[in-house]
């Protein structure tokens, strides 16, 4: 799985990714979840680190998990005085829940993908050169910025800030601003230093990928499958 | 406020892609008209990542605290780069995190962008009317305010009404009263959204109006004495 050609694996998974999300019946909820275990197992990633990371986007579920049997369809299962658990919404509840999982079991799955990679996959796929800056850049200085938070947070707590009060407000917005003011004046220094260094003078290159055999077939294997689940939806 | 990946149909997901393509386009298009539409690249990334870090501080509203989204300050300080820096602040929280998803990445991006660009429109309409100006910091908080409070507001709306209406086996009468409980309920959110958008506003057009969209004030003792510009 790691070894596929990044254009072609970005192609691929995505195209498993939107078939996955066309299956409304439970029936090929097995053959969803199999794909998705499928790819795991090709990527050889450990099951904790699937586990962690469904734990915190599981907590968006749990209104859909709790709502939906009790507000969707007629057929009442189970009374509790006002509220009735149907049926009808019961397997719409378990069909988003395996939707739910599959589809980020294969993001996890493209996600381990280095992410300059995929950027470099993307551009070579078509993406604005525009747009391909600015994600690189918004990476390369993500953590920058994370950091003068933590440390401008650090500052004010030192002075007594005190966070639990609605009048905190203007402290808060001029930490806002101060941060948008530092990544503002950072921003003019690296411009002004890519400048130098020729930004935007040279010609471009659109990464170095060699497709093989192999990656052609893994992407078509993928694509069939993507077809398959598709086709199968709009069967049943 | 993010929609996960599995809960939309895929015709829903596939409308979000569509409608953030035209977006996207769009505003590319709009960026490629600038005098130099690259040297608002590293502005838009690194402001971008500023307020992707901004809306990671906890705002207490007793008795719990709550996330900014700020999509209006967003629009209002980046212009036409609004819509591709949220849609890559986006992107990065999908693959990165899995906050939101891949799937619901175009619905997600029009949900939190549109209101952003609607946002960048009326800060247009306000600049020429004189109403966001640095020496007017009442009417350019009250902008603020509006724009503020107005696109979370959007969001809000369209957040609710894709995930309420794409469940067609739900009765319409308990669809509209979920979607009418959901707004209200996210009320006093779209009130602090707006006083903070009303504060960081003033307080850049204390400290650095040029960020505002206006122009930066020339050095003061060259234009009141008419003093040449000195070479060598």
């Amino acid at each position: 799985m790691h070894r596929w050609d990044a254009r072609y694996k970005l192609v691929g998974l995505s195209a498993l990714l939107l078939a996955m999300s066309a299956v409304n019946d439970l029936r090929l909820a097995p053959v969803m979840l199999a794909l998705a275990a499928g790819c795991f197992l090709l990527s050889r990633l450990p099951l904790s680190f699937l586990l962690s990371r469904l734990r915190y986007p599981g907590f968006f579920l749990l209104a859909v998990v709790v709502l939906v049997p009790l507000m969707s369809g007629e057929t009442v299962l189970v009374q509790f005085g006002w509220l009735g658990v149907r049926q009808e919404g019961l397997v719409l509840m378990l069909v988003i829940v395996t939707r739910f999982v599959s589809i980020l079991t294969v993001s996890i799955v493209l996600g381990t993908q280095p992410f300059v990679k995929s950027v470099q996959a993307m551009g070579a796929l078509g993406l604005p050169p525009l747009l391909t800056d600015m994600i690189l850049f918004f990476y390369r200085y993500l953590s920058d910025m994370a950091a003068m938070l933590m440390q401008m947070q650090q500052a004010m707590w030192l002075r007594g800030f005190q966070a639990n009060r609605l009048s905190s407000l203007p402290a808060y917005a001029a930490l806002m601003g101060s941060l948008l003011l530092r990544s503002y004046a950072q921003s003019e220094r690296v411009y002004l230093a890519m400048r130098l260094r020729g930004y935007g003078a040279a010609p471009r290159s659109r990464g170095q990928f060699g497709a093989t055999g192999y990656d052609r077939a893994a992407l078509a294997l993928a694509l069939v499958c993507a077809a398959g689940l598709v086709a199968a939806s709009w069967w049943l | 406020m993010h929609i996960a990946d599995g809960i939309l149909p895929l015709a829903v997901s596939v409308a979000g892609y569509a409608t953030t393509s035209g977006l996207t386009w769009f505003s590319l298009r709009r960026i490629r008209q600038l005098p130099d539409p690259q040297a608002g690249v590293p502005r838009a990334a690194l402001l971008a990542a500023g307020f992707f870090v901004v809306s990671w501080i906890h705002i207490p509203i007793p008795p719990t605290s709550v996330h900014l989204l700020l999509n209006g300050l967003i629009g209002m300080l980046l212009g036409w780069y609004a819509f591709p820096a949220i849609l890559i602040g986006l992107f990065f929280q999908a693959v990165m995190f899995q906050h939101g998803g891949l799937v619901s990445l175009g619905v997600n991006a029009t949900m939190i962008g549109a209101p952003a660009l609607l946002g960048h429109l009326l800060a247009q309409l306000a600049r020429q009317r004189g109403w966001l100006a640095p020496q007017r910091q009442f009417s350019t908080g009250v902008v603020g305010f509006v724009i503020g409070a107005t696109t979370l507001a959007m969001s809000v709306l369209m957040f609710f009404a894709v995930q309420i209406f794409s469940f067609d086996q739900i009765d319409p009468t308990l669809q509209r009263n979920a979607l009418l409980v959901a707004v209200v309920g996210y009320l006093p959110v779209i009130l602090i959204e707006g006083v903070l958008t009303a504060m960081v506003m003033t307080f850049l057009a204390r400290v650095q109006p040029d960020l505002l969209g206006a122009p930066a004030a020339p050095l003061p003792e060259l234009v009141a004495h008419g003093a040449p510009v000195q070479e060598g």
